[in-house]
């Protein structure tokens, strides 16, 4: 039973109504992301040695695993879409699955990495590197928590569902969950490596 | 979707973009924290690591968004909404290469 509205292709582009919305609130997700980043490159180039000291705090091979999280999320997303457009539903299952163990295991080392940098005395007040880290990172993990509910959703709805085939809105749940990717893509090396 | 491609075509794109990502991660992770630019070349070293995690940062990113994103297999209509933010973030973090001046 799905929205006519959302699945409806646009009559002169012939892309799906529900995936062009998608990808205009994407753009405005750039924005909002680029807000953060501009503040980064603006207070960093000014205060090198303050984000460097900061940097130096941080425990990049904890953010170095979850890069590898959000890629293999990534893969097993593209995968589990793939698999349902081809009427496979339990691999779909088997694939959306690890998509969202993939995102309890990101925000577990988030937990752990947060609760060291707290238990050394670190907060956002810290210095300007540590506000933009924490806010950068935790307007991230608010979107991965923000894409695990419908992953979650979806995934209890093909088990309730008979013949649930419903691939076209997984796909339109896929970009968002890419696009959490990307930001990951940029924060890690930005934040953790390049000083 | 999928432009005429069969699943497996599909899946095999899908492994090589996973193959590259994870590729990519362990160059940026090397250049970062285990190659060292001699000490004579001061403000020019971070530059360069900076810039090196920036290339690669930019590819893994045009890599997600044009197969995992399926821009590769889309109408190409959509692909102007996408390239022109992603093209315009793609120069905003080069900014973090402009050093220098004075107070360095």
């Amino acid at each position: 039973m799905s929205s006519a509205l959302s699945l409806a292709h646009e009559p002169v582009t012939g892309i799906r109504h529900g995936k062009l919305g998608m990808w205009i609130f994407l753009a405005s997700e750039v924005m909002f992301f680029s807000g953060f980043f501009t503040a980064f490159i603006i207070l960093r180039n000014t205060n090198l040695p303050v984000f460097a000291h900061g940097a130096s705090e941080l425990n990049w091979q904890l953010a170095a695993l979850n890069t590898v999280n959000l890629i293999v999320s990534s893969l097993t997303m593209a995968m589990a879409i793939l698999s349902l457009e081809h009427g496979n539903k339990s691999r779909f299952q088997l694939y959306m699955g690890i998509t969202f163990l993939c995102a309890c295991g990101f925000l577990v080392i988030k937990y752990i990495e947060y609760t060291t940098k707290f238990s050394h005395g670190i907060y956002p007040g810290t210095s300007s590197f540590f506000g933009l880290y924490f806010t950068m990172t935790g307007f991230h993990a608010m979107h991965v928590i923000g894409g695990m509910i419908p992953i979650g959703w979806m995934l209890a709805k093909s088990f309730t569902k008979r013949g649930y085939r419903d691939w076209e809105r997984v796909e339109i749940l896929g970009l968002y969950w890419h696009f959490v990717d990307l930001v990951w893509i940029f924060l890690f090396p930005i934040l953790y490596l390049i000083f | 979707m999928g432009a005429g491609l069969s699943a497996e075509e599909m899946q095999k794109s899908y492994l090589k973009i996973f193959g590259a990502l994870m590729v990519f991660t362990l160059l940026t992770i090397i250049a970062a924290k285990f190659v060292h630019f001699p000490e004579s070349w001061g403000g020019l070293s971070t530059t360069l690591h900076v810039t090196i995690g920036l290339i690669i940062a930019v590819a893994k990113a045009w890599m997600v968004v044009y197969v995992f994103m399926h821009i590769k297999f889309d109408n190409p209509y959509i692909r102007v909404f996408i390239y022109i933010p992603l093209f315009l973030f793609s120069v905003l973090v080069f900014a973090l290469t402009v050093l220098g001046g004075p107070t360095l």
